[in-house]
C-alpha cells in the first residue's frame, strides 16, 4: 500500500506532461527575451558604443517626462480603441448572423471571413495605398463622378480604416464562434414567450456572449495597440503611434535601452488597460 | 573474340589504371567554393552585387558569397553585438559611410590598407576612412518637376518658398543628409545643424510631405503630389529610367554627398575572402556595372563613365561643390538631429 503510494508520488501527473512541452517553449522564446529586453532597458545608450552596461531608470524617466511621448501613446490608445469599437459594431452582427445561418453556403462565407488572413497584413496594406494614393483608384472615382479630389493618403482615417481591415477577421471568427456556443434554442424560447427578436437577443444573447465579446475586444485593442506597418504605410512619418516609434529608436540611432523601455511601457500599459475590462464588464458576466 | 570497335583490350587496361589517378582532379574540379558571409541590403543592390562583383569577379577565384540580407540597423546591431566573441557572424558588412565611421570610431572594424586591399590605391580622395571601403556615391541634388517648374530650382532655400507651398516633399529616411544640405545652404556648412534647424522649420511650414520609404519619393511628382524635393542624383536618373517626370538641380551652395561602401569585423572568420570581395568590388569594370544599371557614381579614379550614362550622370560645368559629410561629428550628433527632426518636423 505505502509502495503504491510512492509511486504513485514519483509519477508525473498527465497535466504536467502535457504542460511541460509547451511551458519550456514559452519560457525559452517568450519569458527569456522578455527578460532580456528588461535588462537592456535599464542600460545607457551611447552615439559610439550604442549600449553600456548600466541600471539605470534614465530611459523610463525619459519618456514620462517627455510630453512628446506621452502624445504619441495618447494617439496609439485612440487609435486602438476607434478600431475596436469600430471593429464590435461592423463585426458583430456578420458574426450573430454567421453563427446562426443554416445556408449551404455558410463554410463559402466563413472562407471570405477567413481568406484576407491568407495575405500578410502588408501586403494588404499595400492594396489599401494603391486605392487611398493621390490618382488612386478612389481619388479618381471621386474626381470622375463628384468633381471631387480625395487625399486619404497619410491621414488618421486610413490608418483606422487600413487597422480595422486588419482586425475585423479576428473580431468576427472570435465572436462567431461565441455565438455559435450559444444555445439558439434559449432565443426561440424567449421568442416563444413574446419577446421581440431585439429584445430577446439584448436580454438573453447579449448577457451570454458578453465574457466572449470582451475577449474579442481585447484581442482587437492589442493587435491596434502593436499595429506598425499600417500607421507607417498609411500613416506615413508623421503619424506617430508607438510601435513605429520603438522601432525608429532601433533603427535610426540603434538606441537599443530606449527601444526596450518603449517596448515594455507599451506592454504595461496595453496589459493595465485590458484588465480594466475587468472592472467595465461586471463581475457576474466575466469569462 | 571481336573487339568493340574503338576499344581494345589495351586502352581498356589502360583506361582501368588512369581512371584511379583521375578521381583526385576531378574532386579538385567539382569541389566547392570557399563560402564568406555579405552582410548587404537587398532588391537590385544584391542582385547587382551578384551580377557585377561575384559572379565574374569573386566565383573565379573559387569564393562564393552566402548573403545574409536586411537592412543596416540588425547589421550593426549583429556587428555590436557579437563583437567580443571570436568568431562574428559577417565578413563583409555593407554600411554607409556615417554608420561606417561610427563602427570604425567603436573599434570593432578591421583595417583596410592597400596590402589587403590592393584596388584601394585606385580610390578618390576623402571618400575611404581607414576602415571603410566606399562602394558607391551620389550627390544630394534639388529634385524637381520639369513640367511644372518653369525655372529650375538654384538652392536649398527654394524649397521653402510660398510658391511651391504643400507641393514640397522627400523620403523621410533621408533627413540626416537633408538636414546637412539645409546648414550648407543656410550656415556655409554642413555641420551647422543650428542654422539647418532654422531653415527646415521654415520647409516645414511651406507644408512639406514626408514619405515612409524612398521608393514613395518618386510617383509623387507623376500624379502632380509634389513639385520639389531632395534627392540622391542616382536615384533621380532611376526615377527617369522608369518614366517618372523628375529632374535634377544642383543648388549653388553644394551637394552632399551620399558615400556607401564595405567594412570588415574585427572577428570576420574568413578575413582574406572579405578582402578579395571589397577589391573585386573596387574593380574598374564591377565599379560601372552599378553606375551603368544603378546610377551610383564610381568611387574608383580608374572607371571612367562613357556614353549614355556619361551624360544621365555627368556633373555641371563649372562642376558643383561636392561636400563629404565630417563622419568624425556627424557620427557624434545624428541621434541628436534624428530627436529633433522626430520631435520639431515629423511632428511639427
Amino acid at each position: 500500500m505505502e509502495e503504491e503510494h510512492s509511486t504513485r508520488l514519483m509519477k508525473p501527473s498527465p497535466a504536467i506532461v502535457f504542460l511541460g512541452p509547451a511551458t519550456c517553449v514559452v519560457m525559452l522564446f517568450l519569458v527569456a527575451p522578455l527578460v532580456l529586453l528588461a535588462r537592456y532597458s535599464l542600460n545607457r545608450y551611447d552615439p559610439t558604443e550604442l549600449m553600456i552596461e548600466a541600471v539605470t531608470p534614465a530611459n523610463y524617466l525619459r519618456f514620462f517626462t517627455e510630453a512628446f511621448y506621452w502624445e504619441v501613446m495618447r494617439t496609439t490608445i485612440m487609435v486602438a480603441v476607434l478600431v475596436t469599437c469600430l471593429s464590435l459594431v461592423l463585426g458583430l452582427p456578420i458574426a450573430y448572423r454567421l453563427a446562426r445561418t443554416t445556408s449551404r453556403w455558410k463554410s463559402v462565407m466563413m472562407l471570405m471571413i477567413v481568406l484576407p488572413l491568407f495575405i500578410g497584413s502588408t501586403v494588404r496594406t499595400v492594396g489599401w495605398m494603391i486605392l487611398f494614393a493621390q490618382s488612386g483608384v478612389m481619388d479618381s472615382l471621386a474626381v470622375r463622378l463628384f468633381g471631387l479630389r480625395i487625399d486619404l493618403m497619410y491621414t488618421p482615417a486610413a490608418v483606422v480604416i487600413g487597422t480595422l481591415s486588419v482586425i475585423l477577421p479576428f473580431m468576427v471568427l472570435t465572436l462567431q464562434s461565441v455565438f455559435e456556443g450559444i444555445d439558439a434554442r434559449l432565443e426561440e424560447a424567449a421568442q416563444g414567450l413574446g419577446a421581440a427578436p431585439g429584445r430577446a437577443f439584448w436580454r438573453i444573447v447579449w448577457p451570454l456572449a458578453l465574457p466572449g465579446i470582451g475577449i474579442a475586444a481585447i484581442l482587437s485593442f492589442i493587435l491596434g495597440m502593436n499595429a506598425y506597418a499600417t500607421p507607417v504605410l498609411l500613416g506615413g512619418p508623421r503619424f506617430q503611434m508607438m510601435a513605429p516609434l520603438l522601432f525608429w529608436e532601433f533603427n535610426t540611432n540603434s538606441n537599443w535601452p530606449f527601444s526596450a523601455a518603449l517596448a515594455f511601457i507599451l506592454m504595461a500599459t496595453t496589459l493595465l488597460l485590458t484588465t480594466l475590462t475587468n472592472v467595465v464588464i461586471p463581475r457576474r458576466y466575466r469569462a | 573474340m571481336r573487339d568493340v570497335p574503338g576499344f581494345s583490350r589495351r586502352s581498356v587496361l589502360a583506361g582501368g589504371l588512369a581512371a584511379p589517378l583521375a578521381v583526385p582532379a576531378l574532386i579538385t574540379g567539382a569541389r566547392a567554393n570557399e563560402t564568406f558571409v555579405l552582410g548587404t541590403w537587398g532588391g537590385d543592390y544584391q542582385r547587382l552585387q551578384l551580377e557585377n562583383i561575384e559572379l565574374p569577379l569573386v566565383r573565379p577565384l573559387g569564393l562564393e558569397a552566402v548573403a545574409d540580407t536586411g537592412d543596416e540597423p540588425p547589421r550593426v546591431a549583429k556587428i555590436m553585438a557579437t563583437r567580443r566573441l571570436p568568431r562574428g557572424p559577417l565578413d563583409v558588412a555593407c554600411l554607409q559611410a556615417v554608420q561606417a565611421y561610427a563602427l570604425g570610431e567603436a573599434g570593432v572594424l578591421e583595417e583596410l590598407t592597400p596590402e589587403k586591399v590592393p584596388n584601394l590605391a585606385h580610390v578618390k580622395e576623402g571618400l575611404a576612412t581607414a576602415t571603410f571601403a566606399p562602394h558607391i556615391w551620389s550627390p544630394q541634388i534639388i529634385s524637381y518637376s520639369p513640367e511644372r517648374v518653369t525655372s529650375p530650382p538654384t538652392g536649398f532655400g527654394d524649397l521653402a518658398d510660398p510658391r511651391y507651398n504643400g507641393k514640397v516633399g522627400f523620403p523621410d529616411g533621408n533627413f540626416f543628409y537633408v538636414m546637412m544640405a539645409a546648414g550648407l545652404f543656410a550656415g556655409g556648412s554642413a555641420n551647422d545643424f543650428d542654422k539647418a534647424k532654422e531653415v527646415m522649420t521654415k520647409v516645414n511650414a511651406n507644408g512639406l510631405r514626408l514619405y515612409p520609404s524612398t521608393d514613395a519619393g518618386g510617383p509623387p511628382f507623376k500624379t502632380g503630389e509634389i513639385d520639389i524635393g531632395m534627392m540622391w542624383l542616382a536615384r533621380i536618373s532611376m526615377w527617369q529610367n522608369a518614366g517618372i517626370p523628375v529632374a535634377a538641380a544642383f543648388p549653388k551652395e553644394g551637394c552632399i554627398l551620399y558615400v556607401s561602401g564595405m567594412v570588415v569585423p574585427k572577428n570576420a572568420p574568413n578575413k582574406e575572402a572579405a578582402f578579395k570581395y571589397i577589391n573585386a568590388m573596387l574593380d574598374p569594370a564591377a565599379q560601372l556595372g552599378f553606375a551603368k544599371n544603378m546610377g551610383y557614381l564610381p568611387t574608383v579614379t580608374n572607371a571612367p563613365l562613357t556614353g549614355k550614362v556619361a551624360e544621365q550622370l555627368a556633373l555641371p560645368t563649372p562642376p558643383p561643390k561636392l561636400v563629404v559629410p565630417d563622419f568624425a561629428f556627424t557620427s557624434k550628433i545624428q541621434p541628436e538631429i534624428a530627436d529633433w527632426w522626430k520631435k520639431s518636423i515629423q511632428h511639427g
